[in-house]
């Protein structure tokens, strides 16, 4: 009797904490769905190039966030004044966030830095006012890594989160593929098959531009993806004789085989937020479908959710795991919450979405869009479902497998 | 009492010799009793041999039909069987040739995914021809995944090409 009494008082506090999450997951994408109008007459800025191109940046940034609208003009709900001086080759901007009724100052900040980093100060600015304002992380100073071939090779891609500053990674005349950030955005590990002519695991520093090769065994060696702790790589391999799910150390050591689907194929593992599970791609059921299993092995479980494939998890810091479903013929980007097993469909139109990750706003997600003989990279906000592209129509090439940096940048 | 505990005792014996004896010819792996009449398409859960790097000496010359799959599947059909009966020939009769078998996808899903298909797609032919009696060692593999089409078109006639294993042979 006793047991059944603890047990219904465990059950009920469960609900309880279940329904408080429930209710705080409500009140915060309540929150999210309004956009505070902001003014930026106040903050004056130079006719020079330097200025004029740190405002367009700020004002791009601000409203690519998705909180803000900028124009509000006096009757905004913020008004953020400042300037940018220019000092030689280097600039100093100073700014200051107010609530517009209280005349209360929210926040205020001075940026140093060089001419030729105006837009960077920009993504920092954006991203510092963006937390001043809503408590949420920004990601205008995120990197995005995407494939590209314009060079005729599947090559390596870096740009900012606006698509500025876009620029060739690699230079392996081979097939380079899926790459992922380090939790501390200053590596990624990819697939390449230059050095073997096979498909191996390579991580690359980009200080240093040091390249080494973290898994060439026999076979496959693909799809590796970084734990938030920085230390351990999810990754797939078939030495063993069928494409499995293992756990390495970053440093090669500790190789442990998480998936025996003997059967099947293991694909695109991405780990929790808090790194004590992994969401992975497996045939095992006759098609692919997302599955979780803990980071030390286990009965891997099925995540049911609608649409005849369900490919490309990525385990958002935000707990969400955004995946491509295929229905109807195409594939779009929907949004799985664990806790408790609902979706929500956020990309909609009439082409083919697929390869999403999570951008450490928690809010918008970047992926690929096949549309007729090409593909892209965009950026949807979940919220608004609203979609736009990140590179410009005018660069050659097809784009693919976005990466964003930073996706634990709010929870480290 | 004594009896059934005996008979217990015996049976559990009996099943652990048959379990030895299993891993053993699963760990030898590489004989033709291994495979042939077992399921078609599935691949060994054996160690792959160490691969075959660097500058090798690549048969151009020596070419073979390539194997096709349907959609979304590593399944080796009837039809593909014969195809890889002429692999298996040809390397009895050329002990000093390896291959390199070549798994390929049609562009639809997911990329990633794709790179496990593909390799799936070269594990079960492997399987096969070491059904056939071919020696594991000799076999790599190598998955491109949706990257190597034949045919780089957007439709089925295209689609239905790219979904293959193609056999790369070199002089060991």
């Amino acid at each position: 009797m006793n047991r059944f009494v603890s047990a219904a008082i465990i059950i009920s506090f469960s609900l309880l904490a279940f329904c408080f999450e429930c209710q705080s997951q409500v009140r915060v994408t309540k929150g999210m769905n309004e956009v505070s109008f902001l003014n930026l007459s106040g903050f004056k800025t130079q006719g020079d190039n330097v200025s004029v191109a740190f405002r367009r940046t700020l004002e791009s940034d601000l409203t690519r966030s998705g909180w803000f609208n900028l124009s509000g003009g006096a009757r905004a709900e913020f008004t953020v004044i400042g300037n940018v001086k220019p000092d030689g080759t280097r600039i100093i901007i100073q700014c200051e966030a107010y609530n517009t009724m209280t005349k209360e100052r929210c926040w205020s900040k001075t940026y140093r830095g060089k001419n030729r980093e105006a837009h960077v100060l920009a993504h920092h600015v954006a991203d510092d006012l963006v937390f001043a304002l809503t408590g949420q992380p920004g990601m205008a100073s995120s990197k995005i890594v995407i494939v590209g071939n314009r060079t005729g090779k599947k090559e390596l891609y870096i740009c900012d989160a606006d698509g500025a500053g876009l620029h060739q990674v690699t230079r392996d005349n081979a097939i380079s593929l899926s790459p992922r950030w380090s939790p501390d955005g200053r590596q990624i590990v990819y697939t390449s098959y230059y050095r073997t002519q096979f498909p191996d695991i390579f991580l690359i520093t980009l200080a240093s531009g040091k390249r080494q090769c973290l898994a060439d065994f026999p076979g496959l060696n693909s799809s590796a993806a970084f734990a938030p702790n920085g230390k351990e790589l999810a990754l797939i391999l078939s030495k063993d004789g069928n494409p499995d799910l293992y756990v390495m150390d970053v440093n090669g050591n500790h190789l442990t085989r998480l998936t025996f689907t003997k059967r099947a194929a293991e694909a695109s593992p991405s780990w929790s937020p808090d790194g004590n599970e992994i969401v992975f791609v497996s045939d095992s059921s006759g098609t692919p479908q997302l599955f979780i299993i803990g980071r030390s092995g286990g009965a891997p479980r099925r995540i049911a959710v609608g649409g005849s494939q369900n490919v490309d998890p990525d385990w958002g810091a935000n707990g969400y795991i955004a995946y491509s479903s295929l229905f109807g013929g195409q594939f779009q980007i929907f949004v799985f919450n664990p806790a408790t097993g609902e979706t929500k469909q956020v990309s909609r139109d009439n082409t083919n979405y697929e390869d999403p990750s999570w951008a450490p706003d928690g809010r918008h997600i970047f992926c690929m869009r096949r549309q007729g003989y090409h593909s892209r990279i965009f950026i949807v906000d979940t919220l608004s479902s609203s979609c736009i592209s990140l590179i410009k129509e005018t660069e050659k090439g097809d784009w693919f497998a976005p990466d964003c940096s930073g996706k634990y940048r709010n929870i480290r | 009492m004594t009896k059934n505990y005996l008979f217990t005792v015996s049976i559990l014996m009996l099943v652990c010799a048959l379990a030895m004896t299993s891993c053993r010819a699963r760990k030898g792996g590489r004989r033709a009793s291994d495979n042939i009449g077992g399921e078609i398409g599935s691949s060994l859960d054996d160690s792959l041999p160490t691969r075959v790097e660097g500058d090798l000496n690549i048969l151009p010359s020596v070419k073979y039909d390539a194997v096709m799959f349907d959609y979304d599947s590593a399944q080796i059909g009837e039809s593909e069987r014969t195809k890889l009966e002429a692999v298996a020939d040809y390397l009895m009769n050329n002990t000093d040739v390896g291959v390199i078998i070549e798994g390929n996808c049609d562009e639809r899903g997911s990329a990633d995914y794709n790179l496990a298909l593909g390799e799936r797609r070269a594990l079960a032919a492997r399987a096969y021809l070491i059904g056939l009696g071919i020696d594991g060692d000799n076999i790599q593999t190598r998955s491109y995944g949706e990257e190597m089409p034949v045919n780089p078109d957007h439709a089925e006639f295209a689609w239905r090409v790219n979904r293959r294993d193609e056999f790369i042979f070199f002089k060991r």
